[in-house]
């Protein structure tokens, strides 16, 4: 069963396809990572899937529902999405934010917002101002305020980005194992983590999908090479696969 | 809960030491016996002519508290100002027409009603413009403001020298732009409350959205919220505030600025409530210069947008300093 579908995709700004006919077909669960260098329109994809961008012409669709008929506050409860940069205007309160990721769901008891912060290990952060948190605490609180609701869907873009080593694995790691029974769908840069973690790999370039399926038929193809322009060495040690540019 | 009865505390300090302060001052003592119905001309005073406009001054100061905070979440700076949308340059147009154009209605109706359709119709004008200009975000408006703002200050100054005579002073003009709040009767009175309480009433629905607004477009699209619409009803909601607040108090400048700065030191960022105590901030302080304003200098009487201005540039100096070191 699909949870997330798009069908021929074209959005278009000063004359250029940002994305040309893009079709995919995702869910209902598992991890999917997209991958694709600078200006591939990664992040066009995931706001068009996410309801935030309105597609030029084409047409996605959450179950059987077209995603634009859909109310803001339906889809919201339908797609989570993880912006690849957050900084709330005003320094709320952790428990403020996380309260108002559980909101749009409906209201929220006090006993249920304990339960979100136990959920994602944040009930000691609570009382705390944003500013006053570490990259790998912010990634916490923003992934508790999204899935807060338990969106089917899960659309991250780069979340793990500006994060340490550590902290980037523990992000994805977290976000691979919501991938077990829901859909989350994750934009990466960094190839190695992409194809260790994700079951499913796509990969983009000039708007394009150029190739997607599953990461160990993905690794092993030339188009990856040809999207980023690059000519990969493919090392494999036991489970561990590694790509590394032949120039280096 | 602390908070809010410190609040309403200093608010009815406030109500009392305006009632108390004019040209004559009253003791505490003289206000207890004029609302238990004293029947000297004193005591009348008090309750007829004093405490009307002290109650008018708190009600426009809780109507700019709410407008100030609704714009600064709606633009998400704190450093923003009700009157950037050209809501005040369209007020004060509706006054200058109704001051100095001769249409046989009593002009202490016409002038509220023009500065109210004035106030209303620049921002329409402002969302237009923005629309057009294909912008319809927060950052499109304030330029369209500040745009819609400046024509419409030259064609109030066109006017202002094209129509004025020897019957007619520029004075009444001016001192109305430089704010004031009349004394009203207790029906208009009446009405202001009303307005004062639909316009909470209106703002506060939009409490919610204006935290979701706050954590960033996509945060907030993704979160449900339609923002461009959002944003459009939220500054038509502010300008219809902030028009009723000019319609009884004329220009006064940088409430809407300072009150949610203070409200904030007491109750943080979130909305819901920060709009009610933005709101008794705002009252406390127009009570507090509508004082000063009648008390300073007796007899004379010190334009209230004067003081509000004299005491609100360093504050916002102040922020302006605070806001580039950090």
């Amino acid at each position: 069963m699909t949870v997330l579908s798009a069908d021929g995709l074209f959005l278009r700004r000063g004359g250029a396809n940002l994305l040309a006919g893009i079709s995919l077909s995702l869910g209902p669960n598992g991890s999917v990572a997209v991958v694709g260098p600078n200006g591939a329109g990664k992040s066009m994809l995931l706001k068009v899937l996410a309801g935030l961008l309105p597609p030029t012409t084409g047409q996605v669709r959450i179950g059987d529902q077209d995603l634009l008929r859909l109310s803001g506050a339906d889809r919201a409860r339908q797609i989570g999405y993880l912006p690849q940069y957050f900084e709330p205007h005003w320094d709320l309160t952790i428990a403020d934010l996380v309260r108002l990721g559980a909101e749009r769901a409906g209201s929220v008891t006090k006993t249920a917002l304990e339960e979100i912060m136990a959920r994602f290990e944040l009930a000691t952060l609570q009382g705390r101002r944003w500013s006053t948190l570490s990259g790998g605490e912010r990634a916490r609180v923003l992934l508790a305020m999204v899935l807060a609701v338990d969106p089917p869907a899960l659309l991250a873009d780069e979340p793990a980005a500006s994060l340490d080593i550590r902290h980037r694995i523990d992000v994805v790691r977290s976000l691979v194992r919501r991938g077990t029974d829901r859909l989350c769908v994750v934009v990466m840069h960094d190839l190695d983590l992409a194809f260790r973690f994700f079951e499913r790999i796509v990969v983009m370039d000039r708007g394009y999908i150029v190739a997607a399926g599953h990461a160990q038929d993905i690794f092993d193809d030339v188009c990856l090479d040809a999207a980023f322009g690059v000519k990969f060495e493919r090392l494999k040690a036991g489970r561990y696969s590694l790509l590394r540019p032949a120039c280096l | 809960m602390k908070v809010w009865l410190a609040l309403a505390l200093i608010l009815v300090g406030a109500l009392a030491l305006a009632v108390c302060a004019g040209h004559e001052w009253a003791t505490p003592f003289d206000l207890v016996r004029a609302v238990a119905g004293d029947a000297d001309i004193r005591s009348r005073l008090l309750v007829e002519w004093r405490m009307p406009r002290v109650l008018a001054a708190a009600f426009v100061g809780l109507l700019l508290g709410l407008g100030g905070a609704v714009f600064q979440g709606v633009f998400r700076n704190p450093l923003a100002e009700p009157y950037l949308l050209g809501s005040a340059g369209g007020a004060a147009l509706g006054a200058t027409i109704a001051l100095l154009v001769p249409v046989g209605v009593p002009q202490s109706l016409l002038l509220p009603l023009l500065a109210f359709a004035g106030a209303w119709g620049a921002t329409v004008f402002v969302i237009a413009v923005s629309r057009v200009a294909g912008a319809v975000d927060a950052a499109g408006m304030l330029l369209a403001g500040v745009a819609v703002a400046a024509m419409l200050g030259a064609l109030r100054s066109f006017l202002m020298l094209a129509l004025s005579d020897d019957t007619i002073s520029l004075q009444v003009v001016l001192s109305w732009v430089l704010g004031g709040v009349q004394t009203p009767t207790w029906a208009v009175l009446g009405l202001l409350a009303i307005i004062s309480g639909a316009c909470f009433g209106l703002t506060m629905r939009l409490a919610g959205g204006l935290d979701v607004l706050g954590l960033g477009e996509s945060m907030a699209t993704g979160f449900g919220l339609e923002v461009k619409r959002f944003v459009a009803w939220a500054v038509l909601a502010g300008s219809v505030v902030v028009a009723a607040a000019v319609a009884f108090g004329g220009l006064v400048a940088f409430v809407g600025l300072a009150a949610p700065h203070i409200a904030r030191w007491f109750v943080g960022p979130m909305h819901r409530p920060l709009l009610p105590a933005s709101a008794l901030v705002g009252a406390c302080i127009v009570t507090i210069a509508d004082a000063i304003a009648r008390a300073a200098l007796p007899p004379a009487e010190i334009p209230l947008g004067l003081i509000t201005a004299v005491a609100g540039g360093p504050f916002f100096i102040l922020l302006l300093a605070h806001r580039l070191r950090t």
